[in-house]
C-alpha cells in the first residue's frame, strides 16, 4: 500500500513522531513523510492512504505548519470523496479546555471536504506519562490493516 | 572532509539550529557548546517545573545528539575559557545562540533594597540552576510586577498548594520553600492596561484550576480590539475564581516610581494613570520585566556592528539565533522558525567540503568538558533519585554534575 504521512506541528513533535512512524512502517509498505505546509491539497490521491499526525496551538488552533494547509484547502476546496485517512493528535492536558482541538479541527477539515476517516482519532498527552510513539506505533498499524481491507474494497 | 561548525549554546535555538543544519546535511561536524555542564538552556532552567509537557522537546534534541551526530560540548564557556576569536579561527561558522541571561532593572530608587528580587534570577533558583542566588524570604504579601508569561509562571507556583506540584521536577529545596512561604495575598501588577498585557490568555486561564486561592481582577476594562479581547476574556473567566485562603489581585495602569523601606522593601510606589499616586504595601517586590544581554559574549556590540542582524549574520563565518539575536522575546516555536531560516543562509554560504580548519582539535586538551555521554550520566543520576511525585530531581551544583559526569569513566 502506498502511505503518505502527514504532520502538522510547531515546536517539531510531530514530525519526529511521523518520523518514526514512517520507519516503522517502511519494512511493509511504500511510506512518504511530508510536512502538512508542503502539501497541496490538489495531491490528494484515492489510492494512496494518508496517516495524520498533528498538534495543538494557541487556544486549541491547527499549529504553524498546518495553518498554511488549512488555508489552501479553503482555496482550492478539492473533492476528497474517496480519500481514506487515520489521525493522530498532539497535545497537552494542561490545555484542558482546549485538549487536542487541533487534530480534531484537521480531522473535521478533511471530512467536511468529502474524505473518510478510518478508526479512532487517538491522542497523546504530553503531560502524561506515555511516550507518542508507544500509542501512534500500534495506532498506525492498526488503521493501515482497515486501510488495506477498505482500499481491496475499493480496488 | 566537511565542514564544520560550533554553536555557543546548547539552548532551544542552538539545537533546534543544529537539528535543521543535519537533516540539510547529515555528514556536517556540528559541535554543540554550553557553558554548563548540561545542556538546554532555558527549557531546563526557565520553563516551569510544573510544566513537563512544555519539556517534551527534550526527546527530539536528544535525538540531535543520540543519533543526527551533533557533537556536545559541555562546561565551556567562551570568552571564559575560550576566546571567541579561537574558535572562528578553527571552525568553517560560528553561531551564537546563547540567549539572554540578564535581568533587565526598573531603574527606580530603592531598587537595591533586600527583598526586591529580579525573575531571572529567582526563575534560576526554583529550576535549581548552579548558578542561582539563594531562595529568598518573600513574606506574606509579595508583590509581582509584571505582565508577561514569565511574571505569571512565577504568580501560579507561588500560589500552588504542595499537591499540586505533584509530577513536576521541583526539587526538595524549592519545594519546601513554597509549602513554608506562608503568603497569605499575590499582587501581580502591570505597567500597561489590561488588553496589552503580555500573557498568553491560555496562561491566565490556567490559573482558573488552582485550588488554594482566590482570584479578583481590578480594573480590566475592555476592547474592541481581537488580540486585548481574548485577553480580557480570560481575566473575565478567572475573576471571582475560588475561595481558597491566598487572595491573588491583578492590578493594571500602575507604573512603578520607587520602593521604599528602611531594612527591606515595605512599600511600592505607583503613578496610576491619571497621573495619581498610589502606595502598595509588600513584604518582597518581585520583578518580571525582561531580560538583557550579560556576560562574556558582548553581545550588544556583536549585533549593533552586524553585517545582517535581521537575517543572523554578524559578521564572515559568525552567526546569531534564537534570543541572542531577536532580543528576550518569543517562545520555543519561535526559535524553531528562526534556526530554520539560519540555516538555509549557513548552507548557502559556508562550502560543503570545509576549508580543512582544526575544528574541535583545538578543544582538546580543555579541562573538564563534558560529553553527551556525561550528560546522560547525569540524567540518569536524576531521573534515578526523583522521590515519590516527582519525576526528576536535578544535581544543582556544577562540582557534582562533574564528579556524575566523570563518575563511569573511571569505573570502567
Ligand atoms: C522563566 C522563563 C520561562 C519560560 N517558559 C517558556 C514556556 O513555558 N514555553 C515557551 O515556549 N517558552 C518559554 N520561555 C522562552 C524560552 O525559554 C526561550 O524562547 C528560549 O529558551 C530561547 O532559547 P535560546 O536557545 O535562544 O536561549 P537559552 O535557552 O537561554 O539558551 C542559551 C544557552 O547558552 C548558554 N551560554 C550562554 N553564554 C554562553 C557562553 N559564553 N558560552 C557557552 N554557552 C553559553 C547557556 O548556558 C544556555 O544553555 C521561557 C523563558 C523564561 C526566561
Ligand atoms: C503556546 C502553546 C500552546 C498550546 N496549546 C495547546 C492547546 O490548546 N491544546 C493542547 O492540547 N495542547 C496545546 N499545546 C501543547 C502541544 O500541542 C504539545 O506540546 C505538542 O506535543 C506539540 O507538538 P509539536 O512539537 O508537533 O508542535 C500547546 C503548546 C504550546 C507551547
Amino acid at each position: 500500500m502506498n502511505i503518505t504521512l502527514l504532520y502538522g506541528t510547531e515546536t517539531g513533535n510531530a514530525e519526529m513522531l511521523a518520523e518514526d512512524i514512517q520507519s516503522e512502517l517502511e519494512s511493509g509498505h511504500e511510506v512518504d513523510c511530508q510536512n502538512l505546509e508542503d502539501f497541496d491539497p490538489g495531491d490528494f490521491d484515492r489510492d494512496a492512504f494518508y496517516l495524520l499526525v498533528c498538534s495543538t496551538y494557541g487556544d486549541g488552533e491547527l499549529p504553524a505548519s498546518a495553518q498554511p494547509f488549512a488555508e489552501a484547502m479553503a482555496a482550492a476546496a478539492p473533492d476528497l470523496s474517496g480519500v481514506h485517512f487515520a489521525i493522530f493528535g498532539l497535545g497537552d492536558s494542561e490545555y484542558d479546555e482546549t485538549f487536542n482541538q487541533g487534530s480534531g479541527k484537521l480531522a473535521e477539515l478533511l471530512v467536511s471536504y468529502g474524505a473518510t476517516q478510518l478508526g479512532e482519532r487517538i491522542v497523546h498527552d504530553a503531560s502524561g506519562d506515555d511516550l507518542a510513539e508507544d500509542l501512534a506505533f500500534p495506532w498506525a498499524e492498526a488503521a493501515v490493516a482497515i486501510a488495506a481491507e477498505k482500499l481491496s474494497e475499493a480496488a | 572532509m566537511t565542514a564544520q561548525i560550533a554553536i555557543v549554546g546548547a539552548g532551544p535555538s542552538g539545537c533546534y539550529l543544529a537539528q535543521a543544519l543535519l537533516k540539510a546535511q547529515p555528514d556536517l561536524q556540528v559541535d554543540v557548546i554550553d557553558k554548563l555542564p548540561v545542556p538546554y538552556g532555558l527549557v531546563r532552567y526557565g520553563v516551569a517545573p510544573d510544566h513537563q509537557g512544555t519539556k517534551g522537546v527534550i526527546r527530539q534534541f536528544a535525538r540531535l545528539f543520540e543519533r543526527q551526530g551533533a557533537r556536545f560540548i559541555g562546561n565551556l564557556a567562551v570568552n571564559e575559557q575560550i576566546s571567541l576569536d579561537d574558535l572562528r579561527a578553527a571552525y568553517d561558522a560560528v553561531v551564537l545562540a546563547a540567549g539572554l541571561p540578564g535581568d533587565r532593572s526598573l531603574g527606580i530608587p530603592g531598587e537595591d533594597l533586600a527583598g526586591v528580587h529580579a525573575s531571572g534570577q529567582l526563575t534560576q533558583a526554583i529550576n535549581e540552576h548552579p548558578e542561582a542566588a539563594d531562595l529568598p524570604r518573600l513574606g506574606k504579601h509579595p508583590v509581582i510586577m509584571g505582565n508577561g508569561n514569565v511574571a505569571i509562571d512565577l504568580l501560579r507556583l507561588l500560589a500552588k498548594t504542595p499537591e499540586e506540584l505533584e509530577g513536576s521536577d521541583a526539587g526538595p529545596g524549592v519545594s519546601a520553600w513554597l509549602a513554608a512561604s506562608g503568603i497569605e495575598s499575590l499582587q501581580i501588577i502591570g505597567r500597561s492596561q489590561a488588553g496589552q498585557a503580555k500573557f498568553d490568555p491560555v496562561m491566565v486561564k490556567e490559573l482558573g484550576k488552582l485550588a488554594g486561592v482566590t482570584i479578583r481582577v481590578e480594573g480590566a476594562g475592555d476592547s474592541d480590539d481581537p488580540e486585548a479581547a481574548k485577553k480580557l476574556a480570560a481575566l473575565a473567566v478567572i475573576d471571582g475564581h475560588g475561595t481558597g485562603r491566598r487572595l491573588v489581585t491583578f492590578r493594571f495602569g500602575l507604573t512603578p516610581v520607587a520602593l521604599e523601606g528602611r531594612d527591606r522593601v515595605e512599600t511600592a510606589v505607583f503613578r496610576t494613570a491619571d497621573g495619581g499616586e498610589e502606595r502598595i504595601s509588600c513584604t518582597a517586590f518581585l520583578t518580571a520585566i525582561g531580560f538583557r544581554a550579560e556576560g562574556a559574549l558582548e553581545r550588544d556590540a556583536l549585533v549593533a556592528g552586524a553585517e545582517d542582524a535581521e537575517g543572523g549574520k554578524l559578521d564572515d563565518g559568525l552567526y546569531a539565533t534564537g534570543w541572542f539575536r531577536r532580543g528576550p522575546r518569543g517562545t520555543i516555536p519561535e526559535n524553531r522558525a528562526d534556526a530554520q531560516a539560519l540555516a538555509k543562509t549557513i548552507l548557502a554560504e559556508i562550502p560543503a567540503e570545509g576549508s580543512g580548519k582544526p575544528g574541535r582539535a583545538i578543544l582538546e586538551g580543555l579541562p573538564d568538558l563534558v560529553s553527551y555521554e556525561g550528560w546522560q550520566r547525569i540524567d540518569a543520576a536524576e531521573t534515578a533519585a526523583a522521590p515519590e511525585g516527582r519525576c526528576r530531581v536535578k544535581i544543582s551544583t556544577r562540582a557534582r554534575m562533574l564528579a556524575l559526569s566523570k563518575a563511569s569513566e573511571e569505573l570502567r
